[in-house]
């Protein structure tokens, strides 16, 4: 979960790093009163989920409180990936002498934490390393002790020796936050220095996993989607099911269980030239489940037809029948409907949906080629 | 022979008092898995199935000298807890069933594992089966399996069975079917599983079942592109169509930037030339044409 710069930023000053003055407002008005009380010029961001807001144009600046309302005015209420901006973070502007990249986060080949530290700044770290391997220090760390005092003097050595101390300890919080804060990434980008010699924070980025929000519930909310979307999206957590949205020209639906096997579906059916729309991914299945996650997709118009994949291994095909069977006999599907069915209890399953006059299909490759059909009108 | 899940595996089932870890306790007993013990909080001195329950994993260890295997049926949250438990009690297989435990706990325990060179499969996996040591360790539906020369590892536990049992209806049998785990970070993936494999002597060829995310396929092939794996290797390769920055299906299967993209390892395992099913039925294909290579023989060993 990726929390906004100005939440993060609440975060670094809980911890002492210091970041620049600025207030969060949601109006231009709120903006140009803030760029009043500041002296110098005002940096006005955007808090939207897009990292690389500033190749976007996204990110304003304005030297008085005119101006910072025009600015405020004209980058509210833009769209950037589907997310309207609603919010802004108004910042005195840093002079500042140098900027420099740190940041934390779990380098999947080796399956360790890793500290980075760039003297150059303001640049995606990614492309720095690609580019100028020479000017990334990386130092793999401890989960469970942290970075230790000798682990932060390599990191920053990179740096030269007047600036080490200052950046050392600011590597050494960021380094607790990412633990604390169960991150998968944590990223000061840039961090200036400043000519009086400050270390200041001038973006920040923290993306916390999805799956230690139990120890972090304050940080739950919505961002980047409405209301409803944020329920619905919790709904489904709490059911731990997977529902995504694919093509908003597609026309099949799938209901399946397991990741892996949705997976090859939605290729066998791409690679057969069809559209898949959506699917939905139930961890495991039983009746109840399967009349429920019915409902997602019953009344949905834009579904040309829907793929039912009933793999039984640990539940039962006649259970999952039977609460087909329920769900059809109480709601009428306005789509065609092709369930492929097999594994354990497979007959007595297949022998429930008959009474309704539906059959099953018993292969995988079949099932897909029969709803491409009827996506296509061929049948 | 088989890897990791075999007939010496003495298996504790932590957690053995919920409904789950109960019918798969069941299920493992009746296949053939020796369970010998299981743990649950505050239920120590119960039975679970004729097996003895304990406290703790010290207690169970204390009493059965010869544990060392472990299957975790605890919750997310208290995955970390009961592995941390595990190893400092000596046991040297760990299998994490759980889904959606959090990185940094997944982190910590593979540490903790490293340093008592212990054996973490998983989390997010159903388990291994070794059809010829009637072991099997975790949930996987044991009817689709049977021996034969085939050594199987997968990110996908669904994708595993609807694979396996073609194979098995093909009568082509497997030496351990394994299941990696579909988290970003696992315990024991695809290249530490290959090395397995190749050390194994019934196993004669290895299937993986792999997907987008993450650059383990890649590893993979750079090994046996570089001839640290000598046994043929054949794989499947899932979400080949699958759009960037969505995440389709396992926590491990989101791609970012040129990372873990369908192409990356496509053009890794063409360079060592491994050949990629696109389809299931083409898996059976490949599977037929790599033991009619290696002969009888290898078939029905």
């Amino acid at each position: 979960m990726r929390l906004y710069e100005y939440e993060v930023k609440e975060i670094f000053q809980k911890y002492g790093l210091f970041t620049p003055k600025g207030q969060v407002v949601e109006s231009a008005e709120e903006a140009s009163r803030f760029a009043s009380q500041i002296e110098g010029q005002v940096v006005i961001k955007p808090q939207v989920l897009t990292k690389r807001r500033g190749k976007a144009g996204m990110i304003r600046f304005a030297s008085n409180s005119e101006e910072a309302f025009r600015q405020s005015q004209s980058v509210l209420g833009m769209m950037v990936n589907d997310e309207r901006v609603s919010t802004l973070l108004v910042e005195e502007k840093i002079e500042t002498a140098k900027e420099f990249y740190l940041g934390a986060t779990i380098d999947y080949s080796s399956l360790k934490p890793v500290a980075i530290a760039s003297p150059l700044g303001g640049m995606e770290i990614e492309e720095v390393a690609q580019k100028k391997a020479a000017k990334v220090k990386k130092i793999a760390f401890s989960i469970s002790e942290g970075m230790t005092d000798q682990e932060l003097e390599k990191l920053v050595s990179i740096f030269q020796p007047t600036e080490r101390m200052l950046v050392k300890e600011v590597a050494r919080t960021l380094c607790q936050i990412f633990q604390k804060y169960d991150a998968e990434m944590t990223e000061i980008n840039p961090l200036a220095l400043t000519k009086p010699g400050k270390a200041v924070a001038l973006d920040a980025f923290l993306n916390v996993d999805d799956d230690s929000l139990f120890r972090h519930p304050d940080l739950v909310r919505a961002r980047g989607i409405s209301r409803e979307e944020f329920e619905f999206e919790q709904s489904l957590k709490e059911k731990k099911w997977k529902y995504i949205e694919m093509d908003p020209e597609g026309e099949i639906g799938i209901l399946s269980s397991g990741a892996g096997i949705t997976m090859a579906i939605l290729d066998l059916i791409k690679m057969r030239g069809g559209r898949p729309a959506n699917f939905l991914d139930t961890a495991q299945m039983n009746a109840e489940g399967i009349y429920n996650a019915f409902s997602l997709f019953a009344g949905n118009p834009k579904l040309r037809v829907l793929l039912v994949n009933i793999f039984a291994g640990l539940n039962r095909c006649d259970d999952l029948a039977m609460g087909i069977k329920r769900y059809l006999q109480e709601h009428p599907l306005r789509m065609p409907l092709v369930v492929r069915m097999i594994g354990y209890k497979e007959d007595e399953g297949k022998s429930i949906l008959k009474e309704i006059n539906l059959e099953t299909i018993r292969s995988l490759e079949d099932s897909v080629e029969k709803v491409i059909q009827i996506a296509k009108g061929t049948t | 022979m088989s890897i990791i899940a075999k007939r010496s595996a003495c298996v504790l089932v932590q957690g053995i008092t919920g409904a789950a870890a109960r019918l798969h306790t069941k299920n493992m007993l009746d296949y053939g898995t020796k369970i010998i013990a299981g743990t649950k909080p505050g239920g120590g001195g119960g039975e679970v199935h004729g097996i003895p329950v304990y406290d703790s994993v010290a207690q169970a260890a204390e009493k059965h000298a010869d544990l060392n295997t472990t299957i975790l049926f605890v919750p997310p949250k208290g995955t970390k807890a009961a592995a941390l438990e595990a190893l400092n009690a000596g046991i040297n297989i760990i299998i994490m069933v759980a889904e959606h435990v959090p990185l940094h706990d997944n982190l910590e325990v593979l540490e903790e594992a490293d340093k008592k060179g212990a054996l973490v499969i998983g989390p997010n996996t159903p388990g291994l089966i070794s059809p010829s040591e009637q072991t099997k360790l975790g949930f996987v539906p044991s009817q689709y399996f049977i021996p034969g020369p085939i050594g199987v590892a997968s990110r996908s536990g669904t994708l595993t069975y609807e694979i396996v049992s073609r194979l098995t209806l093909n009568g082509i049998g497997q030496t351990t079917c394994i299941g990696v785990g579909g988290d970003p970070i696992v315990g024991t993936p695809f290249p530490k599983i290959l090395e397995f494999f190749e050390k194994d002597s019934e196993t004669k060829a290895v299937l993986l079942i792999g997907e987008i995310g993450g650059t383990r396929e890649e590893e993979a092939a750079e090994m046996i592109r570089d001839r640290k794996i000598t046994k043929p290797v054949f794989v499947y390769l899932v979400g080949r169509t699958a759009p960037e920055g969505k995440r389709v299906g396992h926590a491990g299967a989101l791609i970012e930037g040129s990372r873990g993209t369908i192409k990356s390892k496509l053009a890794s395992f063409k360079e060592a030339r491994v050949p990629v099913a696109e389809t299931p039925a083409d898996v059976i294909r490949i599977a037929k044409e790599i033991l009619q290579k290696l002969g009888k023989e290898a078939r029905y060993a």
